[in-house]
């Protein structure tokens, strides 16, 4: 929904006797990076820019206690960082994605998958991401980044991630 | 009982209470081959051989309760047709049987078949109750699971759950990149299909009382929310309009309202629609997570899963959402609630430090008993006959498998599935 009245804003851009390239205007990757003078320039995977994201902020994921969803020091740190990034790249959108343990049942794994997700975004915002560039998805825990059920695995598992969408 | 052996001493430490199987003695029932009045060739095969296989699926039918211990149609006596409606009791007490079932195949001009079968009470000398069905000849296995609901019924004064289905998620592919799949069979395993395709990831089927829709999670098109197909036409469509993440459905006993849950913006909270969409209706407002919804048989209470107490742990509200009362504390953290048919109960799903496990409680929260003990045991869905319960359990490795545990304990049952399966739910009656 966003997509589309941002991509029909640009049309309406373009239809206004914009001399501009489409990509251009549309911002959305990939896109072209331009080098040093003399060195052409470079498109840009979504993959590259992730992990220009990782490099600069330390990490794409943070992490909860329990079945908790509140933001720690590190995880403060972390999301201050990607807010940095984000900032200093407005043509890249992201989707939060919230994640629970294997320990939550179903429903209440989509629940707070929901709510970490939220929590991001909303710390996001705080520290001045437009909300046009965020969506959230919550993947319950259908989507585990350790296998197993020990207390480390179950961990791991309980997180948000900070993924760029094309 | 095994389990009991097995894992005592775990339980004692750390369970409020443990059932155990009950030791009434079940009832013995005489399962003879059916008679066939002339051995007509069918479609699905000739009616004196059909009437064989009844009498087997009636048998394994019956060996699955806890109340009733059928004899078999390899150690009884082959009687004749006329006999079908007036049996000789005098052989039949030498069996040792108390009850007695006999009945008859019969190929009608049309090209079905009547299937008709007969509870006799053997002492008395007396026939206490008979069903009939018509039937296409492919259809005889439902006719033979209808004759079993009736000697249940009979013996039990409880409905049977033998011509009903099974709604679960299929599994495959690796751990972090599975494929689900909805999957609906018959409660024996037969009839089998798959009625989403893969693509996208599905979640908690949930059949409709008649059998007729089914309710389920999807993430086609992004967000998960809930889609609700109908079962003779397939037609699939989303519950709502919009882009909201809803999950958690359930129908209403009457199967006009389906019960789910919402998120928005951090905060889930449960709603009630008409099937259709139409007359949404937001039943919870509290800032916590509020979700897994399931009403009471007569639609009058909702019994839910809420967070608003800083762990999950199950509540009771009214219909219109008025009036929430905690009913769990057992010191553990409670989910996925669903009420029994029979309205007596509610199970759950139990979270501890040692894995989750199934249980039951009564609506006022009294009666706590947990049924099992294993790494993970989830999302019980109760049986017609509200004495047993179909879930989902886990290994350590992340397999996932269905099973069914009596209310009064001892050890489950597998439930076999072509692959993995997940969120099982059991229909109060068969398919339309």
């Amino acid at each position: 929904m966003r997509r589309m009245i941002f991509v029909a804003a640009a049309l309406l851009a373009l239809s206004g006797g914009g001399t501009l390239a489409a990509a251009q205007i549309l911002r959305v990757p990939p896109i072209l990076r331009v080098g040093p003078r003399g060195v052409p320039p470079l498109p840009i995977t979504i993959e590259g820019l992730q992990a220009d994201m990782v490099a600069k902020s330390g990490s794409d994921t943070v992490y909860f206690a329990g079945s908790g969803y509140g933001l720690d020091a590190a995880a403060q740190a972390t999301l201050a960082a990607q807010a940095r990034w984000l900032l200093a790249n407005p043509e890249v959108r992201a989707r939060i994605e919230g994640h629970a343990d294997e320990r939550s049942p179903r429903d209440y794994a989509l629940a707070i998958g929901e709510r970490r997700a939220s929590a991001v975004h909303d710390y996001l915002v705080l520290l001045g991401v437009p909300a046009e560039q965020l969506t959230t998805i919550s993947w319950g825990k259908e989507r585990p980044a350790v296998a197993g059920t020990s207390d480390m695995a179950l961990a791991l598992n309980r997180r948000a991630s900070t993924v760029l969408m094309r | 009982m095994t389990i009991k052996i097995y894992f005592g001493a775990v339980l004692l430490a750390l369970l409020p209470t443990v059932a155990t199987a009950q030791d009434k003695p079940a009832t013995v029932v005489a399962v003879p081959p059916l008679a066939t009045p002339e051995n007509v060739s069918t479609s699905a095969g000739d009616t004196g051989l059909i009437a064989r296989y009844v009498a087997d699926v009636i048998t394994s039918d019956l060996r699955t309760s806890r109340e009733i211990m059928p004899i078999g149609p390899q150690n009884a006596r082959v009687y004749s047709y006329p006999e079908a409606t007036a049996p000789s009791f005098s052989q039949w007490r030498t069996t040792g049987a108390k009850t007695l079932v006999t009945g008859f195949v019969q190929a009608r001009s049309d090209g079905r078949l009547t299937v008709a079968c007969y509870v006799h009470d053997i002492p008395g000398a007396r026939e206490i109750a008979r069903k009939g069905f018509v039937v296409t000849p492919a259809e005889w296995r439902r006719a033979a699971h209808r004759c079993s609901d009736a000697v249940y019924a009979q013996l039990t004064g409880r409905p049977g759950s033998f011509d009903t289905q099974i709604a679960y998620v299929a599994e495959s592919g690796t751990r972090n990149a599975r494929v689900k799949r909805i999957a609906v069979m018959d409660s024996d395993g037969t009839s089998h299909r798959y009625l989403t395709a893969g693509e996208a990831t599905v979640l908690t089927p949930r059949l409709s009382p008649n059998g007729d829709r089914l309710a389920y999670v999807s993430y086609a098109g992004g967000q998960p929310h809930v889609r609700v197909v109908d079962l003779s036409s397939n037609e699939d469509r989303p519950l709502l309009p919009g882009n909201a993440m809803s999950f958690a459905p359930r129908f209403s006993a009457d199967g006009n309202r389906i019960l789910f849950a919402m998120a928005v913006g951090g905060n889930t909270d449960v709603y009630a629609a008409n099937v259709d969409g139409s007359a949404l209706q937001r039943l919870t407002s509290s800032p916590g997570i509020d979700t897994a919804p399931s009403f009471s048989p007569d639609g009058s209470k909702i019994v839910f899963e809420s967070d608003r107490s800083g762990s999950e742990q199950l509540y009771v509200m009214n219909a219109d959402g008025s009036d929430p009362r905690r009913i769990s504390f057992g010191g553990a953290r409670y989910a996925s609630p669903e009420w029994s048919p029979d309205g007596d109960r509610i199970t759950f799903t139990r979270i501890a430090g040692s894995g989750l496990s199934i249980g039951v409680i009564s609506p006022s929260g009294s009666g706590e008993r947990v049924l099992t003990q294993s790494v993970g045991d989830e999302g019980p869905s109760w049986a017609a006959n509200s004495r047993e319960l179909l879930f989902q359990r886990s290994d350590a490795s992340g397999r996932t498998g269905l099973a069914v545990v009596s209310v009064d304990g001892g050890a489950p049952r597998p439930i076999a599935t072509p692959q993995d399966g997940s969120d099982p739910d059991w229909s109060a009656g068969g398919a339309k």
